[in-house]
């Protein structure tokens, strides 16, 4: 009999894939199951939290774009 | 095609339990309501032939009727049909092979509505009185205004300085909203708008009454009203007549209280000197339209709604993202500040630059880049289509910033994630194809990979008795 497990589908990046990987490495508390590459599958009730920590994480690591333009 | 409102309020349905349905099929008129307005021309053919069938159909005989090639969207309309609880499918067995009918409410409901009979008022009762001053231009002018008050509420919700004079919604409906998660009260400085208040003040009328009112059917159980009456009343009010009076007699006790909250809305007007008559307004009326009469009727609406507010194409985008305006409906302004930087304001127009900020910010309110792209194309200035058409049938909008937007959005969404299950640990083969088959079949299929033996799905109730019904063989 198969199994039957509930979750978040979350298509991205390698590049994002690999951040969201780190992160679950602390706690293990995201990460319901690795499918590919750009594929995983996390826990429901984790995803908002997942979501400000990537941003977190990408904030280190991104220069914010000029964005200054005359009117 | 299906437009946003039939499946927002299809999920609704689909959730409701079997015992509401066999309650809310005793009405005629939400049988009809559901049929015309709920179901693909496929699933509408099955239930006609079905509707006078004294027996039940074997699922084998039912396959003769579909060519090989369009099983996939058989088994769509039936599995439609059945979620919906208008047909009832045997479960499969070794000694006798799967039938298929109409349940027992549903079919005699239809068939009520569909060659008249019997004394069910269930298509309103109309008023013998008529009133004078009530015509079509009235109840059309009543119901923009009762609904543009409610979508500038949800807009000035963002608070930039452009609040509306005027008495605005009820205080029950700003309770809704609220309830609804369309608008917060004084959080964050960005103000109270939620991304689903955006996608709700970027959808047409329609859809936009379909959620509003699906949300007060989910809170009129906190209000003590039975979500299955206020369902039948509002099918109900989707058979009215435009421009006719009805009882409010004949009502219910508790239909009476509703008409109230339907007032707020919009959807109804009761004249001051004769509360006992009410009429439904073209809100009211389009509820249960099928998608193409739906089509003309919103543009009535859409007429209605420009005529006061100018005309329809006003938005001029350059290829330096600089936007001009021709208007002064604070409304439009409002949505357009969404994700426009604005800096000027003219009599008859605004100007602004879209800026990767300003779409940074709509996007983290909820609304998509393809959501903007549609507003600026629908609201095009006529001289953009001029431009459009003389080079050959270019694009509406400069191709630039289309793209632009688009990237964006991409730059900020960095992942795209689907709630669902995910189907693993398969016995062969065999049987993981099987499954995969089926589920892609029934459309719920999402990802799948044929080396892990694993895939995703939506929904997994049917997949489920589809892998028991295996095992049954």
């Amino acid at each position: 009999m198969p199994r039957a497990i509930r979750g978040v589908l979350v298509e991205c990046d390698p590049s994002i894939k690999s951040i969201i990987v780190k992160i679950d490495s602390e706690e293990h508390a995201y990460v319901v199951e690795e499918l590919d590459d750009q594929t995983l599958v996390i826990q429901e009730n984790m995803l908002p939290l997942l979501k400000a920590r990537l941003d977190d994480a990408l904030k280190e690591t991104q220069q914010p774009a000029d964005d200054s333009g005359s009117d | 095609m299906m437009s946003v409102s039939t499946l927002a309020s299809f999920d609704y349905l689909e959730r409701l339990p079997g015992t509401t349905f066999r309650r809310l099929y005793q009405q005629p008129s939400t049988s009809l309501a559901i049929f015309r307005r709920m179901l693909p021309h496929l699933a509408k053919t099955f239930v006609m032939a079905l509707l006078y069938m004294s027996k039940p159909l074997p699922l084998t005989d039912l396959d003769l009727w579909v060519q090989p090639s369009s099983k996939r969207q058989k088994d769509q309309a039936l599995s439609l049909l059945s979620r919906l609880n208008i047909v009832t499918i045997t479960a499969p067995s070794r000694e006798d092979p799967q039938v298929v009918s109409l349940t027992k409410n549903f079919k005699s409901a239809l068939q009520l509505a569909l060659t008249g009979g019997g004394d069910h008022q269930s298509f309103g009762v109309p008023s013998s009185d008529v009133i004078e001053d009530v015509d079509l231009r009235f109840l059309d002018e009543y119901a923009r205004d009762q609904w543009e008050g409610i979508l500038h509420y949800v807009v000035n919700s963002v608070g930039d300085g452009m609040r509306q004079d005027g008495q605005g919604p009820t205080l029950a409906v700003k309770d809704l909203l609220e309830a609804g998660k369309l608008v917060t009260k004084g959080r964050h400085s960005g103000g109270g708008i939620t991304q689903a208040g955006f996608s709700f003040l970027l959808q047409e009328v329609n859809a936009q009454v379909w959620t509003l009112l699906l949300l007060w059917i989910e809170n009129a159980e906190k209000m003590s009203m039975d979500h299955v009456e206020v369902l039948s009343f509002l099918f109900m009010l989707g058979s009215l007549e435009l421009g006719r009076a009805y009882n409010t007699t004949t009502l219910t006790e508790s239909q009476q209280r509703m008409l109230g909250h339907l007032v707020d809305f919009g959807l109804v007007y009761i004249p001051p000197s004769t509360p006992t008559q009410f009429f439904p307004t073209r809100l009211a009326t389009t509820l249960t339209s099928d998608a193409s009469a739906l089509r003309s009727v919103s543009a009535g609406f859409d007429a209605a709604l420009t005529a006061a507010t100018g005309s329809k194409g006003f938005i001029i985008i350059e290829t330096n993202y600089r936007l001009y305006a021709y208007t002064s409906s604070p409304l439009q302004i409002a949505v357009l500040s969404l994700f426009t930087k604005l800096s000027s304001r003219y009599p008859n127009m605004v100007s602004g630059r879209i800026t990767r900020e300003s779409i940074r910010q709509a996007i983290s309110h909820g609304i998509t880049s393809d959501q903007i792209i549609s507003y600026l194309t629908t609201h095009a200035h006529p001289q953009l289509f001029k431009t459009a058409a003389a080079q050959a049938g270019g694009p509406v909008l400069p191709p630039t910033v289309v793209d632009q937007i688009r990237l964006w959005q991409i730059e900020n969404e960095r992942m795209k994630a689907t709630p669902g299950f995910l189907f693993k640990e398969f016995e062969n083969q065999k049987e993981y194809e099987g499954c995969a088959k089926y589920a892609d079949e029934i459309g719920v299929l999402v990802w799948k990979s044929d080396a892990k033996r694993m895939f995703f799905v939506t929904r997994h109730e049917q997949l489920r008795d589809h892998i028991k019904s295996r095992k049954a063989k």
